[in-house]
């Protein structure tokens, strides 16, 4: 089967399998790495990424039904010599250990931010329940995130295409 | 010679370089390394516990479509461990655990080399297995290891036999005496915890190629040199034909503090000659997780009525799964953790590990330590219970301090321990405490004290100064995580040098490159990587001070390298920039070095008193005071913990905001192990959680921040007074969760971790009846293989 879609605002082909999932074809087939492949299962998180605009978890998306797409990869939501609001602020706190999870955790806490600008501590909260991190601890991320509210500057580069 | 710099320098919040690329998804892990040319690799699994191999038939598999190379125990003849060669990195005769490997494919797809890796025909007579360490310690076990006695062993001095692995013993003072006093009451409880899994969310993963007859192995490892040696010992070839490096380590948490997968891709690549990549798949990942071994532990002790140990007696049982690794160099860590914190007037222990057919456990975070900890925090709460003493104040009266012996006869240097305690409770005060809360729930506090150790030993470090003024550390230290690598050497690198943190190039680790190191795990990467790296800076600052005395014509010691200059004490702006200096030695001598080395300086312990024991004494012991405060709803046997404090010793902190991250961090891995992460072992031999869905990790709504004051000035020999500062949050939470969940309910909490069905067994007044593990004795002597005096 063949699905056309646009990934990071280049226009993309995969011919395969239309069962593979959205996870398997952007890691492998276009060698977009930051998308992590943690549990395969949906529980983590870590595959996070933006298909027009919602954050889903590219472990469970078949490629087949994405034909026309948009998609957005954790390579994809900031100009490229930049930082979102929400990698801005882990930056800034210092929060990052490992790292795997984060790719994850930026891409869906990124489309949290945009529907909710002033969210309470216990709604962050609630939102990164989608997301483990098994190095932090949770909290000083969550202080990060606070550090955001209001700042409205949470932006998916949803289909410019990203140039250097 | 100019000499001291100042050491405060060091002290800041400098950010880590490698955190933007991480956010930004272009940190290449092991497991992103899979470029267009490298095969896939897949591994044939026993699916058994206990086997006797008949054949391995690999004839159709190797017609298979993609397939490349196939891989079995013919290709790796060695063995390796950690005190006993007894691992073969291939079932060859024998398996002992479901999920052992049998044989390595490499295909052209990973769909393809599991496909084939199917094919593989394997007859075989199954074993009765031995699941359990009742199982394995009773009469008519059968032998994990028939062979045991035949084994090369690589330390000598402990005793073994059947399944006991490795039997560690300590006996100091009389304790026979001390029970047959008349004037102390005995007190003795057992305790039992099962496994913790890590959950890297980077599996284990390796590609290998083999290039101008050497091995590369670029892999997530903790433990550079141990890949290095071990991968040589199983296939039979020198070392010196392994290369290992080491990029990104997307989470260690001990779990990489091993050889792995390593062997199996390098033999790939040889009769492939091709890159070969192996990963875990999730599912491999936590069936085959070296865990946290699960343990089995009875307490004796004879305390006055005024809180004096006068006796303790200890028996572990470990379980270190079908092979010993870990857990073999573990039994040493029993005498300084369950006989730590309290002064003892005398004790004996016999710390064992156990084989069983189950998958091998391994090294995580503080290890043995936690759940020691637990035991014997949820011990000292039942001493005090028996004589009638408050808990705390029995803790005041025993905790170690300047010039007490521990267990093994060392004497501790410094008060630390009381002065923490002290610290705790001034901020955070015992107030009246509730029993009910208003909406019904049972309320508890409690208060534990933890000691640990930091793992020292060899660490090899080169600086080279640049021509252009920044400096390039070259150590085999890895970045699993932590941050050490990305801040505190630098930062000491740095300091030293008079540079910024930032012109300190920190290279990854490359056995090629770097000198020799046991691997970033046990606390020590800032203490031995660290001074190592201060030895090789102190050979930089000898060399530029003399090239710059010459310049200068000011003698060395009146000058001071800071701000990347070289500048005449107290007089700002004169002298030279580094740079400058370094262009001049060029011209002089030639570019400027230092390399530097470390080992453990080898703290005395009584002689005697230990046998079996790989360290005899600790060097840096570290402390640790935890407080918490948990509701215990007794309608659904949940645990909520309303706070949690600590107070750290550190030595001294070098990048606080860095400390909070592993303490936050550290302490939450502790409350899955004490609340909600569980392991069970089926009648198959294999582990009932095999995915996130089963083994349940802390989710961001089942946390809290932790509160921590940091106590420096402990004595310490790492560089700037330095002790780790990663590894020991974890240590007493099991221990503090425990202790306060036993508060609350007023049940004897002895077990881990206490889910809401085991929380709601213990209030269960007709059905709790407490643990009694019958197949360790209350003699102890019957708990040795009989080497020690048994009156």
């Amino acid at each position: 089967m063949t699905v056309n879609l646009a990934i990071n605002g280049d226009a993309s082909t995969y011919e395969g399998d239309p069962r593979t999932s959205l996870l398997d074809v952007l890691r492998n087939h276009f060698r977009l790495t930051g998308t992590k492949a943690v549990c395969g299962e949906g529980f983590c998180g870590a595959c996070t990424v933006h298909v027009n605009g919602k954050p889903i978890m590219a472990c469970l998306q078949p490629i087949g039904v994405l034909d026309g797409a948009e998609v957005t990869t954790i390579e994809g939501i900031a100009p490229l010599d930049e930082l979102n609001a929400v990698q801005q602020a882990f930056e800034d706190f210092d929060v990052v250990q490992c790292g795997m999870c984060f790719p994850g955790m930026v891409m869906s806490l990124s489309a949290f931010l945009k529907e909710n600008p002033n969210p309470e501590r216990d709604e962050v909260k609630s939102a990164m329940t989608g997301n483990i991190c098994r190095c932090t601890g949770y909290e000083r991320i969550i202080d990060a995130l606070m550090s955001v509210q209001g700042l409205e500057q949470v932006s998916s580069q949803k289909s410019e295409k990203v140039t250097s | 010679m100019s000499g001291k710099f100042n050491s405060n320098s060091a002290v800041m919040n400098f950010p880590r370089r490698d955190s933007q690329d991480k956010l930004r998804g272009r940190t290449k892990y092991t497991v992103d390394m899979e470029n267009s040319d490298v095969l896939h690799a897949a591994l044939l699994r026993a699916e058994i516990p206990s086997a006797r191999l008949i054949s391995i038939d690999t004839s159709e598999a190797k017609k298979m479509p993609g397939v490349k190379a196939i891989a079995t125990h013919l290709d790796a003849p060695g063995l390796h461990g950690i005190g006993i060669s007894d691992h073969p990195i291939f079932a060859g005769d024998v398996v002992r655990y479901h999920g052992e490997p049998i044989a390595a494919v490499a295909a052209l797809t990973k769909a393809q080399a599991e496909a084939a890796a199917a094919a593989i025909k394997v007859t075989f007579e199954q074993d009765d297995a031995v699941l359990t360490m009742e199982d394995a310690l009773s009469i008519d076990a059968p032998l994990v290891h028939p062979d045991w006695e035949n084994y090369e062993i690589l330390f000598d001095g402990a005793a073994r036999g059947g399944n006991i692995a490795w039997e560690a013993t300590v006996q100091r003072g009389d304790t026979n005496a001390a029970f047959c006093r008349d004037d102390v009451t005995i007190v003795e409880g057992c305790y039992r915890v099962g496994r913790q899994s890590h959950v890297p969310f980077e599996p284990r993963a390796v590609v290998a190629s083999f290039e101008d007859g050497r091995y590369h192995i670029q892999t997530s490892t903790q433990v550079p040199w141990t890949v290095r040696h071990v991968t040589a010992k199983v296939l039979g070839i020198p070392e010196a034909q392994v290369q290992v490096t080491v990029p990104a380590v997307g989470g260690g948490f001990g779990l990489k503090f091993d050889c792995s997968l390593e062997p199996y891709a390098a033999i790939l690549a040889k009769k492939s000659g091709r890159s070969v990549s192996l990963y875990n798949s999730r599912r491999e990942e936590q069936m085959t997780c070296l865990c946290r071994e699960n343990a089995e532990i009875r307490l004796r002790s004879a305390v006055t009525k005024e809180g004096e140990i006068v006796g303790r007696e200890a028996t572990v049982l470990m379980d270190c799964g079908a092979y010993g690794g870990e857990q073999v160099f573990l039994t040493s860590m029993t005498a300084h953790t369950l006989g730590g914190n309290y002064k003892l007037g005398s004790v004996r222990i016999s710390s064992r590990a156990i084989y069983t057919n189950t998958p091998p456990n391994g090294a995580f975070r503080a290890c043995n330590g936690v759940y020691n900890t637990f035991a014997l925090e949820r011990h000292t709460d039942e001493i005090c219970s028996a004589i009638g003493m408050d808990q705390i104040e029995f803790r005041r009266r025993n905790v170690i301090g300047n010039g007490d012996i521990g267990a093994t006869g060392q004497v501790f240097e410094g008060d630390v321990l009381r002065p923490m305690l002290e610290q705790l409770l001034e901020k955070y005060p015992i107030g009246d405490t509730q029993e009910v809360l208003p909406d019904g729930r049972l309320f508890g506090r409690a208060t534990t004290v933890g000691t640990w150790f930091i793992f020292v030993g060899p660490s090899a470090a080169t600086v080279n100064l640049n021509a252009d003024g920044s400096a390039t550390l070259v150590t085999s230290g890895v970045e699993i995580g932590s941050g050490t690598m990305m801040q505190s050497l630098p930062q000491m690198v740095a300091a030293s040098l008079g540079l910024h943190p930032s012109d300190v190039i920190v290279k990854t680790a490359d056995t090629d490159a770097s000198g020799r190191d046991l691997g970033v795990g046990g606390g020590r990467t800032t203490v031995s990587i660290g001074a190592a790296s201060m030895a090789a800076c102190e050979e930089v600052r000898e060399k530029l001070l003399s090239v710059a005395s010459q310049m200068l014509q000011t003698k060395a010691e009146d000058l001071v390298l800071k701000n990347g200059r070289i500048e005449i004490k107290d007089r700002p702006g004169s002298g030279a920039t580094i740079q400058t200096v370094a262009q001049q030695a060029e011209l002089d001598f030639g570019p400027i070095s230092g390399s530097g080395a470390f080992t453990n300086p080898g703290v005395k312990a009584m002689p005697g008193c230990a046998s079996g024991h790989f360290i005899e004494a600790i060097d840096i012991p570290v402390f640790a005071v935890h407080d918490c405060e948990v509701a215990v709803d007794p309608d659904t046997g949940h645990v909520e913990v309303l706070s949690y404090r600590i107070i750290q010793d550190v030595g001294r902190a070098l990048n606080p905001r860095a400390i909070h991250g592993q303490i936050q961090g550290g302490i939450v891995q502790g409350l899955g192990y004490a609340l909600q992460e569980e392991i069970t072992i089926n009648a198959d031999g294999a582990f009932d959680q095999t995915g996130f869905e089963t083994y349940r990790l802390p989710l961001a709504g089942d946390v809290l921040p932790i509160d921590f004051e940091l106590f420096e000035g402990a004595p310490s020999c790492g560089p700037l007074g330095t002790k780790g500062a990663g590894e020991v949050p974890i240590l007493n939470v099991g221990a503090s969760i425990a202790c306060a969940v036993a508060n609350a309910t007023g049940k004897a909490v002895s077990e881990l971790p206490l889910t809401p069905p085991r929380v709601l067994a213990l209030l269960d007044d007709d059905g709790y009846t407490g643990l009694s593990l019958t197949h360790i004795s209350s003699e102890w002597h019957k708990n040795t293989l009989g080497r020690t005096s048994s009156y």
